[in-house]
This record gives structure tokens, sequence and C-alpha cells, in this order.
């Protein structure tokens, strides 16, 4: 296809090329900057973007290595500054938003606006956007897992001056550093990401006076418009259809059990692609909703994931049509609707929703569900000296993602909504705060099984040592909503903490919750779910099971009870097992002839069952489809009843 | 006397009998070819050769030297790059091995940071960890963060796993407990254990290879130390015994990461030393090329068939990084030279993607089936298929050794040009142009972004392709000059030859800079000073040429990443805080005087200085150069095909000045002169090459 054809480009192909590396390279420097100047953990852990938007605020251009939450986000707080400051922006302004309800994602990332002037016009506007580690609110971290409304979750920055035509406005940066519990660390961060923009504007300036300001600013119109176009066409070539999928929220506490939908509705008409969400459920009494900001950045990040070449500006937006239906859903909250927690919410059910819509159409990127990021937070004070001062563990895992068309999935990872999210080490957590870290190990059956398994999560347990007025709060979900497999493929594992008091015996927590006391010898653990299998697991390689059997991916038992398959031991010193595959193959006919059944047992019976131990949860996960309270072991019946027929939905017609 | 007397593997008496020859032989082995350099010490002069690497690389190196004319009986030091370990890493062609850790911490190594190399594509994985999972044994002990005991080793345990591990008959054991840093009692009796249960295994502790807190990176480190440690020593072994087979009398010195060299016996046990070799020689040839002409402050860039490798000089010094690995997720704590790899090389691919942008690279058409005009096959248009279009690489390689096809280099420009509406010639300048920008980006990112403006760089190029390239980079980044040293397809080889003995020790020291007790860190680095010297000597250095510097490692109290000083001896805190917020202000831009100031590591670089004799300065003559030929290129300064002439680089002697447009032929490179700039031979034979209207 020739560039001549559709949309006209002014720009001749070699500087269209150079000006578009050279707008990359200018996003990417800011990123190195922040790396290495930020003082916040979360940012150094690469929560954190960078975005060069035009004079409309629309991004011309995204970091390669941004995290993927904030995408689709920068051009509306972008456009939220310019629409506050219309007419009063001049050189030498710097400006910082963290609105949610202006489009922006949690009030803990802040992002830092500079325009770009050259002589007395504004051309363009560097933006880096970071997670500051403390904003206010109700709890250490600003994330209050029981917040209802934005005045718990923490301090909310609606378009403000920062620097005044290069005067530094004390008053106002003071009035925000007040509000947090890390004064001089966002103070740190804010010079850091204000000095990303400089590196900005620089690079921007340099290029203005070696190619002259109308080549660059046509520059930024043309990538836009470049972007679209690839994204268009590739588009087009893909078959026209509508499909349409949900996936779950555990429960909203206000209304009680049952799994909160999510619905995704995705069309391909042409050259276009249209989501609608417009079936979704209202807005649930905790803090995992979602504004439109990021519920529009999960769909972006979940279509992009099967475009990973594409470049990322509003170009790549403009193939996109989303209606998010009414305000006031769990995906299009609105003020003062808590939202802190949109991404352990909403935010992956797009995402995951998205990429199983998306396994239709491109089988080849076919993806089943990953595992739900996580959050573990225990903060109170370090009597290990003298002062007490104040600690805060704040802890974060990897864990397994969804199974493959052909091919395993990922054992370990960082969560979908940001691959770069780095997980600490816990060297550096135990000098830092009194927990010991007394084990970090992937699970063993984490993984759902599939032809091809879902990747392994991990399994963190810690005690808390010399500490005192400490408490635990935890930002997850899918205890009861588990990691799902695609094509035949069976669900992971739940999500959740089992807190053992000193001297007591182990407690679930579940999967949220906030401020529970904990005090010197406790100990907490909780797992990172696998993610969910790709295919029917009676359908896996009987030598794969083996290798993860003497791996210890997949215990011995499970490979009888999950795949059928029949492995014995032979040298444990040698990690030598063997196959019995007429046993395999008589196992593996019984399965198939009685699992269709299993799912519609008797749900109470087969919860009885789980409470006498003769079958544990993943039998019920994975064979019944029966969710439990699974510190009490009571049935949860509705939670049940959808998930089973997500399972009949989503299992059956492939076994 | 010379250096390689007191660096013999046996330093008794008899040695100092030896009769020692005046050669030096630095040997770099690559993927392809084997670069010979020799400099014989009593006249200055050095010659080169070339020859294809061989599968045992042993080979090579011996077949290459006596290419080179060189008797091993008139080596008086053998100094080697190799990729032996890179490429056993990348390979996974790796002994089996095991690791030792704390319970509950097997898979430190696998879960890693977590992160993806790849941010977006889902199906693109990390590899996996270099020691399998089953073979990562548990053992009960644990201490906390500062060094207390929590829990007693259990010896039983250690003698278990011996016991298991000997049954699989694995090479090497990585030995990798929690908090070892603070306290490497447990590592240290656990190594002893399993050194006295099997025993000639090679035991790596890492406590011992990388004493530095976090698990991720100290246990990556160890275990690459580990799996490389019996292929290393087999290696230095085998290259040893044939050496002196061959009649030469000292130690091969193997250049590491770092920038040094050391000697076998120490390259054993820190193999993991020699994972980048291969990379480091060339950053330090630039920078050997840029000061020997005067220039402190360089960027070389060493362009090939497939990629460049892009390093940075800054005040006579090569870059240092510690955050590197060979692939992704495996993190190798030790120092490298930084050097920055991009996919541009003569090579790669020129293309247009479906919404009609003309990309170039990173795919490459490699040595084979090679660019268009080789004629093996590949249709699609090379940059080395523009430099053939344009004139300004001829029809003959290798001092027509190797033909190209002009024709076929034609019709895959066309054939692209076609679709971007641009006839030939500009497609061509155009396949360039774009190949040019990335490079230039890439060279923005290590030294703009970092506070050096390349206007006081010179630029120093080398490899196959990077003097066709040179002045058109030069011109896109403002740099004023650039040198393309006398052999460029070998300059890597240089690198390996005048190098100094070096180690790198460091010890974690975390104090709030403002309140440190500046003693104490006096006495900090008093302590590494002594194993420093303590290690060179082991090496038979002598004392008067050991050198130490010291380094501290500082940042702002809050921020993640620190930042090395360079600072006196004895210390000087307060200057050291000083030069911390100088150096914090050009790196990043800002400085905040009233921040708090932390220091985190202490460094003490450990040099056995080498002395250097002189390359032969050539004398000036007043010799007009002559042309050899006449041929008919294109030039990015004029519209038109211009009548250049072309120059034979042997023939051009020291002190000649070439005004472009020109073009210079050599056996290993082609140098492009364009219009409106000049070329100088210097003394050593390097062409300078300038901007002619650019007052120097």
């Amino acid at each position: 296809m020739s560039r001549s054809e559709g949309r006209a480009y002014t720009l001749d192909p070699v500087t269209f090329e150079v000006l578009k590396n050279a707008y990359v390279n200018t996003v990417d420097q800011m990123a190195e900057q922040i790396l290495r100047t930020c003082h916040s953990f979360v940012i150094y852990a690469r929560d954190f973007s960078s975005a060069l938007c035009d004079l409309q605020g629309d991004t011309i251009m995204q970091g390669t290595q941004d995290i993927a939450v904030h995408v689709g986000t920068l051009h509306y707080t972008a456009k939220a500054v310019l629409d506050a400051f219309e007419g009063d922006i001049n050189p030498g302004d710097v400006f910082a938003i963290n609105d949610p309800y202006l489009g922006g994602t949690h009030f803990n990332d802040v992002r830092i606006i500079r325009p770009i002037f050259v002589g007395d016009e504004v051309i363009a506007y560097a933006q880096s956007n970071g997670h500051w580690a403390d904003v206010g609110g109700s709890v250490p971290g600003s994330f209050d897992v029981n917040a209802k409304e934005h005045f718990a979750e923490g301090l909310r920055i609606p378009p403000v001056r920062l620097w005044d035509g290069g005067k530094y406005l004390d008053d106002v940066v003071r009035m925000i550093s007040s509000n947090s519990r890390a004064p001089s660390d966002i103070e740190g961060d804010l010079h850091a990401q204000a000095e990303a923009t400089r590196i900005a504007e620089q690079e921007i300036l340099r290029l203005v006076e070696k190619y002259g300001k109308d080549t660059i600013t046509t520059g930024f119109t043309e990538v836009q418009d470049y972007v679209e176009r690839l994204t268009r066409q590739r588009i087009a070539e893909l078959p026209d259809g509508t499909w349409e999928t949900e996936d779950y929220i555990d429960y909203d506490p206000a209304i009680g059990e049952g799994l909160v939908p999510i619905r995704v509705k995705m069309t391909i008409e042409g050259d276009q692609v249209m989501y609608d969400l417009s079936g979704s459920h209202p807005a649930v009494g905790t803090f995992l909703n979602a504004g439109f900001g990021s519920a529009f950045s999960g769909i972006v990040a979940g279509t992009k994931t099967f475009f990973p070449d594409v470049p990322l500006n509003s170009g790549f937006y403009r193939a996109i049509k989303v209606d998010l239906g009414p305000e006031g859903t769990v995906v299009n909250a609105t003020w003062p609707t808590a939202v802190t927690g949109f991404c352990s919410g909403p935010y992956e059910k797009i995402m995951n929703s998205i990429f199983e819509l998306w396994s239709n159409v491109m089988p080849e990127r076919a993806i089943a569900c990953s595992f739900n990021l996580e959050y573990l937070l225990v903060g109170g004070r370090d009597t290990r000296r003298p002062e007490s001062p104040y600690f805060m563990w704040y802890d974060w895992m990897v864990g397994g993602w969804g199974g493959r068309n052909g091919r395993d999935g990922s054992n370990a990872t960082a969560p979908i909504f940001g691959v770069g999210l780095a997980v600490q080490p816990l060297e550096g957590q135990e000098r830092l705060s009194p927990v010991i870290t007394t084990e970090h190990t992937i699970r063993a059956d984490s993984g759902g099984p599939g032809e091809f398994r879902g990747g392994c999560g991990v399994e963190k347990g810690a005690i808390l040592t010399e500490a005192e007025q400490t408490v635990m709060s935890y930002c997850c979900d899918r205890a009861r909503s588990i990691a799902w497999g695609i094509e035949g493929g069976l669900p992971s594992l739940p999500h959740g903490v089992w807190l053992t008091r000193k001297d007591g015996d182990p407690d679930f927590l579940g999967a949220v919750f906030s401020n529970v006391d904990v005090a010197e010898g406790d100990r907490f653990t909780r797992p990172s779910a696998g993610g969910g299998g790709f295919g029917d697991p009676l359908d896996r390689d009987p030598n794969s099971v083996l290798e993860d059997v003497a791996d210890e991916y997949v215990s011995i038992e499970r490979a009888l009870i999950d795949y059928g398959v029949v492995v014995e031991l032979v040298d444990g010193d040698l990690a030598e097992y063997t196959l019995d595959l007429d046993g395999t193959e008589r196992e593996r006919a019984r399965i198939r002839a009685a699992r269709v059944g299993w799912l519609e047992e008797d749900a109470e019976s087969v919860a009885e069952r789980y409470r006498a131990g003769t079958l544990d949860v993943l039998d019920l996960v994975r064979h019944y489809g029966v969710i439990l309270d699974w510190g009490s072991g009571d049935l949860l019946p509705k939670t049940t009843k959808t998930f089973r027929e997500m399972l009949v939905r989503r299992a059956v017609p492939h076994w | 006397m010379v250096f390689s007397a007191r660096l013999s593997v046996d330093n008794s008496a008899s040695m100092e009998e030896r009769l020692v020859g005046t050669l030096r032989v630095a040997v770099d082995v690559g993927g392809t070819f084997t670069d010979i350099c020799v400099m014989d010490e009593s006249d200055g002069t050095v010659r080169v050769a070339k020859v294809p690497s061989t599968p045992d690389p042993i080979d090579g190196v011996i077949e290459g030297v006596g290419h080179a004319g060189v008797d091993f009986k008139d080596v008086a030091l053998f100094s080697h790059g190799t990729t032996v370990a890179t490429n056993a890493l990348i390979t996974r062609k790796l002994p089996r091995s095991a690791m030792v850790t704390t319970r509950g911490f097997r898979d430190v190594i696998e879960i890693g940071r977590g992160t993806k190399d790849d941010l977006w594509d889902a199906y693109k994985d990390v590899a996996p960890p270099y020691i399998r999972r089953r073979d990562r044994l548990e053992v009960s002990e644990r201490v906390d963060y500062s060094g207390n005991v929590l829990k007693e080793l259990d010896e039983g345990d250690v003698r278990r796993a011996a016991a298991i591990l000997r049954k699989r008959e694995v090479e090497a054991i990585a030995v990798c407990f929690v908090n070892s840093y603070a306290n490497p009692d447990h590592e240290i009796r656990a190594k002893e254990i399993l050194e006295e249960e099997l025993p000639g295994l090679a035991i790596s502790a890492s406590s011992q290879i990388l004493p530095e807190i976090f698990e991720h990176e100290r246990f990556s480190t160890t275990v690459a130390n580990a799996v490389l440690s019996p292929l290393v020593s087999g290696y230095v072994e085998r290259l040893g015994a044939r050496l002196t087979a061959e009649g030469y009398g000292g130690d091969a010195l193997l250049l590491h990461s770092g920038g040094g060299v050391m000697t076998p016996k120490l390259a054993s046990k820190y193999a993991v030393r020699l994972a980048a070799s291969g990379i480091a020689a060339g950053a330090i040839a630039a920078r050997h090329v840029a000061v020997t002409c005067g220039f402190e402050n360089a960027i070389g860039l060493d362009m090939g068939g497939t990629s460049t490798d892009i390093s940075l000089v800054w005040q006579g010094r090569e870059r240092v990084t510690r955050d590197w690995f060979v692939e992704y997720g495996y993190p190798i704590r030790f120092p490298s030279i930084e050097v920055l790899t991009i996919g541009a090389g003569g090579g790669s691919l020129a293309w247009t993607d479906p919404a009609g942008a003309l990309r170039n690279g990173p795919q490459s058409a490699g040595a084979d089936p090679g660019p268009a005009c080789y004629g093996r096959g590949n249709t699609e248009p090379t940059n080395t298929d523009a430099n053939v279009v344009l004139g300004r690489l001829g029809e003959e390689l290798i001092g027509g050794a190797m033909s190209l096809d002009r024709r076929l280099a034609e019709e895959a420009v066309e054939r692209l040009g076609e679709r971007v509406d641009l006839e030939r010639v500009e497609a061509a300048r155009a396949i360039l142009r774009v190949a040019n920008a990335n490079m230039a980006d890439a060279v923005r990112l290590i030294s703009i972004r970092r506070g050096y403006d390349p206007r006081d760089f010179a630029l120093v190029v080398f490899g196959g392709a990077g003097a066709l390239h040179g002045a058109a980079l030069a011109e896109e980044l403002a740099i004023p000059t650039v040198i393309v040293p006398p052999n460029p397809g070998i300059t890597s080889a240089l690198g390996c030859l005048l190098v100094d003995i070096r180690h790198d020790f460091a010890i974690m020291h975390l104090a709030d800079a403002g309140t440190a007790n500046a003693q104490a860190v006096e006495e900090e680095f008093q302590r590494l000073d002594i194993e420093a010297r303590e290690r060179l000597e082991s090496e038979g250095v002598p004392p008067e040429q050991i050198t130490l510097e010291r380094l501290i490692d500082m940042r702002y109290v809050g921020q993640w990443r620190s930042l090395s000083v360079s600072v006196d001896n004895p210390l000087d805190l307060e200057a050291a805080v000083d030069l911390f917020h100088n150096e914090h202000e050009r790196e990043y831009n800002y400085r905040r005087d009233d921040a708090g100031v932390e220091i985190y590591q202490l460094n003490v670089r450990a040099i056995g200085i080498a002395p250097k004799p002189e390359f032969k300065r050539h004398a000036i003559s007043g010799d007009e150069p002559v042309p050899e030929a006449m041929r008919s290129v294109h030039f990015d300064e004029a519209d038109e095909a211009v009548q250049t002439p072309v120059y034979e680089r042997g023939e051009l002697p020291a002190g000649a000045t070439i005004v472009g447009p020109a073009i210079i032929d050599q056996l290993d490179a082609t140098t492009v002169v364009p219009p409106g700039w000049s070329a100088e031979v210097d003394e050593w034979l390097n062409l300078r090459m300038s901007k002619t209207e650019v007052a120097r």
C-alpha cells in the first residue's frame, strides 16, 4: 500500500521517520531520568509514564516502557490542564493534576505538565506521571479499601500551577506536601518529574532548531495519523463481527455475596473497533471502582497487547470507539465515589475480558486469564529502634499469566496491569521494616490446568517481629472470581490472606480488607494465583506433566486429579519419575465421563465434603465449580451459580 | 623490565633467567572472526591479522597468531578478549549445575524482579533461569538483616544436599543464602562442607562473589559465576597448555567486562567477570585511540554487519555500569564497561511498514545471505546496498576477495523506492539517513541524556561499516572530529593489547553523609585497600605498580539509585558531598543542596598498571597523495553525483591531507570523506576527519 493513499502526509518519508523516532527517544529519555532520580519506591518499581502532548492535549507519543495502567489517560489530564488554564499558560509554567474524575487514574498518580514554548508560542506539552508513595487519606499509602468516597482516599489535586513563569510556588507545593505522610519524598518526586519534562523541552527545542518549528508541529500531527492508519489497516484485515464476554469482581459488600459483572462487548466493523461496557454493574461499596480514564486505559491496554509493535499515541485511541454506558457504574464511577482500587477491581477484569475477545479474533495470540494485581500493606511502629519510627511494609507479588495457544503461561510474572512493576527485594524490606519473610516461593499446582497450563503463582509468608500499633490491609480481588481458563482450560486458585496469630490457628481474611490489628509474632501468608489454563487438561502431553512434576510446578497428586496423568516416583534424589501410560488412559477416560456431572452436583453437599476434608479448595474450584467462604467453609450459593455458568461457558464446550 | 616476567605462572627465580621476547600479542575472539594485534615493544610497530573463528576458539587463536607471523617464543605478553562466557550463557551450553539456598527461597532466581523485557508482547517470555528448579536444593538456616542468626545452619541438610548432588553429577554449585551479605558465616560453612563432600567441584558462595544487599541480584550474579566457572577454568587451562606448548612462557591475561585483565587463576574463580569480555575490548580501543590523539572525551562507534556498539569515554575513562545482563532478568552486578548495542549494521534491512513509514533494522540480512549485492538470495535492500548504489562503497571488498553486485543492489533499492515514491538514488539516501538518525538517537541516549554534549567529543569509528557512516553521523550530532584508526576491522583487538590488571571491590555502607563518622568510613576504605593490594600481589603485580582508586556511591535521602563519585585518599567527606551535588546536576539536570545525602556503598578499584610502550610514530611526509582511481559518488551534500578520487589507505603517508569529496579504501573498511570535510593522516596513521569550514 502506498503512502499517498488516504490521508496526505506532507513530511517526506525520511524526515517523518527521523522525527517519529526522535519523539519516542524524547519520552524514553524522560523515563530514564525519572528512574534514576525518583524517591517513591513505587515509581522506582516502574509505576510511572511519560508523554508528549499536542496543543489539544492529545498524545503525540507515550514512553515505550510505561506502565500499562497509565496508557490512554495522559491526554485526558493534559486536556484538563489546558481547559483550566486556557489563555493563561506562559513560558516557565509547570502544572500538576491527579484528579481521577478528570480522567486521571487514582490520587497517587500525580502528573506534572510543562508547556514547551518556541518564543512566546506554545507548541506542545511534556507530561510526567508517577505514583507517589502517599497522598494522605485515612490509611498510609492512600489505599483505603473501605473508602466509599474520595475524601478518605487522599488529596485531590485539580489542575494547579507549581511554577509560575519560572518561579517555584512554595506555598502551593507546601499545601500539597503537607497532606502527605512523606512530604520530603513527595517534593523529591515532584522535582524529578519536573526535570523529566524539562528534558523533553530541551529535546523538542533541539529538533525545532534543526528542522524548524513548522516541521516539528506537522510531525506531531502526522505521527498520530500514522499510528491511526497503521492500527486501522491491521483492524481492517480482520473479520468483522461482535464478541461478548463478562468477568467479575468478587462481591459488593453493600449488597452481599454474588459476583459483580463487568460486561464487555467488542465489535469490529471495517477499520474500527468498538467496545461497549454498558451492561456493567453499579459502583460497589468498596474502592474497587474505575473512573472513565482508567476504564478507557484498561480497554486501550487490553487492545494494545494484540498490537505490541504499534507505537502508543492518540492515533491509536482514534481507532477505538468506547461506550462505557451510564455514569455511576463500576466502570464509569463519578465524584465522589472511591476509585483508588480500580487497579485491583475493574481494570484487569476489563483487560482480561479483552484478551479473551481478541483470542477469538487472533487465535495465534490467544491467552487465558492472568492473576490479579495485589498489594499487602503492614504499617505501624518499628520498635527495633529506640525512637519507634513509623514503618510501611508495602508489598506486591508476581503471579502466573494465562495459558496460551501452544505455550504454557509464564510463571511468576508482574501483573498485566504493569509488566514493569518490579517486586521488591526482601533483604531491602527487612532492613526497613520489622517483617521477616519466611518463604517466597513458586506455589505448586497454582497454574490453571490446561493443555497449556497457566503460569504458576507464588506464595509469600512473613512474620511480624518487633512492632507496635500495627495494622494490615489488603487490596486484591479474585478470592471468588478466580482466574479462569479458556478453550476448556481450568481455573487457578483463590486469592486471600491467611493470618495465624501467635499461638492461634490460621484465619482466612479474604482478598479485600483493611486495618486488621496485628502484633509481634503473628504470621501471615498469601498466594498469588496462577494463570487460567488453555485447552483441555486431559489433552496435555503426559511428558509435559512429567517434567512439571520433576520441577514441582505440579504435584504428583494433582497430576492425577487435574490431568489424569499417572506419574510414579523412581528416585527422588535424582528427581526421576516415570509415566504409567495405560493408567493415564484409563484415568483420563474416567474423568472425561464424569466431569460434566461434577458441575451439576448439589453444591451444599460438595461444601460439606470440603468441610469434612475429603475435597480441597482446588477440587472445588476446578472440578465442581463451587465457591465458599474459604475460612468458614460456608457455601456462597449465588456466587457458585454464576461461577458454574462461567465454567459451562468457557470450559465445557471444549471438552 | 617487562611486566610479563612478574605475571608468569611460576614466579621462581628461574623465570628471571628466561629470555623474554619483545612482542605483545592481543587476540580478540568474536563470533565470526578472530582478530590479532601484535605490537613490537622494541620499535612500537604494530601488525594485525584476521582469521575465521574456529569451533574450538583456541585453534583460531593459535592459527591467527601464526598468521600474524609471530613465534610464541618471542611473545612477552599475551592478552585475550573472548566471547566464550557470553556465548555459553546465550546458547545455554552450560554444565549441569545446582544451587544450595535458604529454605523457602529456591525460587529467588526464577521470580527475580518479575518484570518482562517486552512490556506488550504476551508471547515474548523471559528466558528460564540458568539452573533448573529441581536442581535448587534448600537447607535450614536464616540470618536477619543485621547478621544475627535466627536459625542455625543445619549441617545435616547440607550433607544430604551434597549426597544428592553427587548422584546427579553436577559440575558446579552456587551457595546463596538470604542476608549473607550481612553475615557470611553460614554460607562459608556450607561451602566448606560441600567442598569436603564433593572435592574438586566449582563452588561459588554469594557472599564471596558479590557481598552486597538484594538477594536476586546477588544470587543471579553468583549463579552465573557458578555455571560459567567449570567452563572458564577448562578454557583457560587448555589455552594455557596450548600457549605453553607453543613456547609462550607467561600467563594468558584475560580481558574482563570491567575493562581490565586478570590472570587465569582469578578468571576461574570469578568466571562471570568474563561475561562481557568481547564487548569491552572495542570500548577500550576507542578510548585508547582517542586519548592517543589527544581527546579526553570520545564516543566509540563499532559498526559491524548486524549491530553497532556505542561506548562513551569521559575524561580519559570508559563509562562503567553495574546494571547489565547477558539475558534479560539475570543481572550481573560486577562493573562492566557500558556499551549500548543497537540493531543497526551494514546488513540491516530497510523496509516499509503497512502505514507507509520507511524503517531501518533491527532485522538484518546478517552475513548469510547478507546484503542483496552479495547475490546470495536476499533481495531486500540493506545499508550496504544503499552505500553501493550511491557509489560510496565500491564493487570489491577485502581487496578483491569478494565482489559486490551493483545491479542487485540497485534493483533492491529501486523496489523499496517505489513503495515510498522515491527514485533509486533518493531512496538509497533515504535509507542511510534513517539508519544514521537511528544511530544518532542511540548516541544521544548515552551522551546528551547524561549531560554530555557531543560537541565536546571526538567520534572514533571502526568495525567494518563505521568509517562509511562516521562523517554523516558526526554531522548529525555536531561532533567536530571523526577518527578512523589504522585498521578499523581489528580495532577491538587493539583494546586487549594495552590494558591494566584491574579488580573491583565494594562494601555496603549505609550512612547519612552529613553525620557520618568520616574516620569509620576511612577505616572501611583502608580494609578494602588491604584486600585489593593482596589480590593484586597474588597476581604478581609489584607494589610500585599498584594504584587504588576510591569511589563512593551516594544518593539523596529517599532516592533509589545512587551515583558514584571519585574521592580522595585519605577521604575528605565534605568534598565528596560537594562533588556529589555537582555530578547529580551534570547527570540529571538538578541538585538539591538542602536535601540530605546518603552514603550507600564504598568502592575500591585496584589497578596493576602495566607500563605501556609508545606506538611507533611515523615521520610526517610532504608527499602529495595520489588517487588510485576516480568514481562517481552521491553525497548528501550535493544533488548530483560527483566524480570522486579514490585513495588506497595503505599508500597514504603520515601528514597527508585529503580534501573531500574522497573515498579512502582499505582491506577491511571504506572511509567516506564528504564534500566540505577533509581528512588528515596523523603520525600514528589514524585518519582524522573534520569539517573544512570549522576552525580547529
